[in-house]
């Protein structure tokens, strides 16, 4: 029978090193995999599981690299993606490892906390009933398990300085702004602001990894419309996003030679961004007397901000 | 290929400027493969992972607008060189196709104009039309220097992959399209840990540290592995990569030159074109010599 290889980044508090284990094919989970592993072969092998039916959020690793949720995830699924018998089991990445495939969750939960990721009730409802579109707003975010797969798969974080906040703790502080029984409203929008909120570089990554298909990314995108709604727009993140804003609405097309400095302002972009103008003028990149002309039909494009400014109804409650 | 290739062309705002080399390769080498792009009049900025930050709705609506100017001059599909453009057009069209409400929302703003978004085009990339729309054995036969010296790093971007259910070509954790067309070109693919990183573009002002130690790594890991180069079908990823590198350098002791290539300009040597016809001088990590020297001995 066909025999598949378990890699596994072990770690014993001091030592890291990769073990091999082989198990012959079947129809099994990949936590059945690790549990088969455990109890034939290795009792000191280290991970966390408990529900096995994809809801506690224990026992999600890295395989190949990505991140699953182990007790959902078939093993011929595993082969027929990475097109191989041989799979490298890992810890989850950007949190602390306890032991081989187990990591700190202490550091993220103290993260939820910054965002006051519970309900703050509202002083003026007299019952938590909700319509069903107020409940369509959280029922996604709800499903949420903070099993750390979005944590682990987040580029940003992986070259972070520890402030910025996990897409877990993101989606927590969304799920929360959007529930029409919370009476904070504003206050975690302002928590996200002060972490960073404008580091996240949109790769989708904790989208498409969430085993709960939380669309993470368009949470965080939203997060942001709320703080420039409250008044945010002088740091550097909303001055960009308000550079192709302004410049699509102006001519359609971005203006890349003006977009260091209407980001970063005057001084900044003189101390910090001489040597690379001047790369970009010398290698033709850049031609500072270009100034883009409008489009065809940019009256089109204007009637469609007009009409967005007309008809912007992106309630924070339905 | 049996009938003529024709798309509707969304070149996107940097092959207007600092990527306008990218320009110059993707309508000679689609000249050269006898594909016609007919670029959409009137086309604005995809809002690039930016301006649904500030409006949702608008988003969605300025795509719906060059959806349906391509639609109008009787186009079925559109066809991008760049990641993020893929990926907003794609976005827009999915939350059209599905959502009748904001449809009608949307046309109702397009109306005041004289447009209309129907839904009938598809969008497309450079790299799908030439696995899905040439074929790799097509475009296998049309090489005319086959790039055997040369050893590539694919480099994918995220915006091509992900999120799966807009983009959907391959699977995001472990795609193919990059090295099968290397493969039909005849160069060697390497393997190398970022192959599927990010370029950290969309936050390269508020994140910038982070976007030049993970680039600082992809540059490194690629020539640990032997490349000769990065390539790249994202004009934003050659940006971070290229135009960025001297930033990044400053973050590692070690050197970390790497000239990072667009897919398209890979095709073009391929197809026979000589580096400095792909305008492959206009990078800042200069791959000039290093490339005639490599199809010197092809």
């Amino acid at each position: 029978m066909e025999s598949v290889i378990f890699n596994i980044k072990r770690f014993d508090g001091e030592r890291t090193w990769n073990q091999e284990y082989r198990l012959p094919r079947e129809t099994n989970t990949l936590l059945g995999c690790l549990v088969r592993i455990r109890e034939e072969q290795d009792p000191t092998l280290n991970f966390t599981s408990a529900c096995r039916h994809a809801i506690c959020g224990s026992c999600a690793v890295q395989v190949n690299g990505n991140a699953y949720l182990a007790c959902e995830t078939q093993l011929d699924a595993l082969l027929e993606t990475f097109e191989t018998t041989t799979l490298y089991l890992e810890p989850l990445n950007n949190l602390p490892v306890v032991r081989d495939l187990v990591v700190d969750f202490d550091g993220l939960g103290e993260k939820v906390k910054k965002v006051s990721g519970w309900l703050e009730e509202r002083a003026d409802r007299c019952d938590h009933m909700q319509s069903q579109e107020e409940f369509h707003l959280i029922s996604k975010p709800a499903d949420c398990v903070l099993c750390g797969s979005c944590v682990s798969e987040c580029r940003e974080l992986a070259y972070d300085d520890g402030t910025y906040l996990p897409p877990a703790v993101m989606n927590k502080a969304y799920r929360f702004e959007r529930d029409s029984r919370d009476g904070s409203r504003g206050a975690r929008v302002l928590a996200a602001l002060q972490n960073n909120l404008w580091k996240c570089i949109h790769c989708q990554q904790c989208t498409t990894k969430c085993p709960k298909h939380i669309p993470i990314a368009e949470e965080i995108s939203y997060l942001r419309r709320e703080a420039l709604r409250m008044g945010e727009k002088d740091s550097s993140g909303a001055r960009h996003a308000y550079s192709f804003y302004d410049d699509v609405k102006k001519t359609g097309l971005l203006n890349e030679t003006m977009l260091a400095l209407r980001t970063e302002g005057m001084v900044k972009t003189a101390a910090n961004r001489t040597p690379f103008a001047i790369r970009m003028v010398a290698a033709g990149k850049m031609n500072p007397l270009h100034m883009p002309k409008p489009v065809a039909g940019i009256e089109s494009v204007r009637k469609l901000y007009e009409f967005s400014r007309r008809n912007d109804k992106e309630a924070r409650h339905v | 290929m049996s009938k003529k290739l024709r798309y509707a062309f969304f070149p996107g705002c940097t092959l207007e400027s600092a990527a306008g080399e990218l320009k110059i390769a993707t309508e000679l080498t689609c000249e050269k493969l006898g594909i016609k792009l007919d670029e959409i009049e009137g086309w604005t900025c995809c809002g690039a992972a930016q301006i649904q930050d500030i409006d949702d709705f608008l988003g969605v609506a300025i795509n719906a607008r060059n959806i349906a100017l391509a639609e109008a001059a009787g186009h079925d599909k559109i066809l991008t060189v760049c990641n993020t453009c893929t990926l907003m057009l794609r976005t827009a069209k999915k939350r059209l196709d599905e959502d009748e409400k904001l449809r009608a929302k949307v046309n109702e703003a397009l109306a005041e104009s004289g447009l209309e978004y129907k839904g009938t085009c598809e969008i497309t990339h450079y790299l799908w039309a030439l696995v899905e729309d040439v074929g790799l054995e097509a475009l296998k036969a049309q090489v005319k220097t086959p790039l055997s010296d040369l050893s590539v790093a694919n480099f994918y971007g995220c915006h091509i992959l992900m999120p799966p259910d807009v983009m959907g070509f391959e699977n995001p954790r472990n795609p193919h399209s990059m090295e099968l067309v290397a493969e039909a070109l005849g160069a060697r693919n390497v393997d190398f840990e970022q192959r599927l990183a990010c370029c950290g573009f969309h936050a390269i002002y508020p994140a910038e540290r982070e976007a030049m130690l993970s680039n600082g790594v992809s540059c490194l890991t690629a020539r640990d592995a032997g490349a000769d180069c990065l390539v790249t079908p994202c004009p934003l990823c050659h940006m971070a990569l290229d135009m960025w590198q001297a930033d990044a350098q400053k973050h590692y002791d070690a050197d970390i030159t790497m000239p990072v290539l667009h897919l398209p300009q890979l095709v073009g040597l391929a197809l026979g074109f000589a580096p400095k016809e792909m305008a492959v001088n206009r990078h800042l990590v200069k791959p000039t010599r290093m490339l005639e020297k490599k199809l010197a001995r092809a």
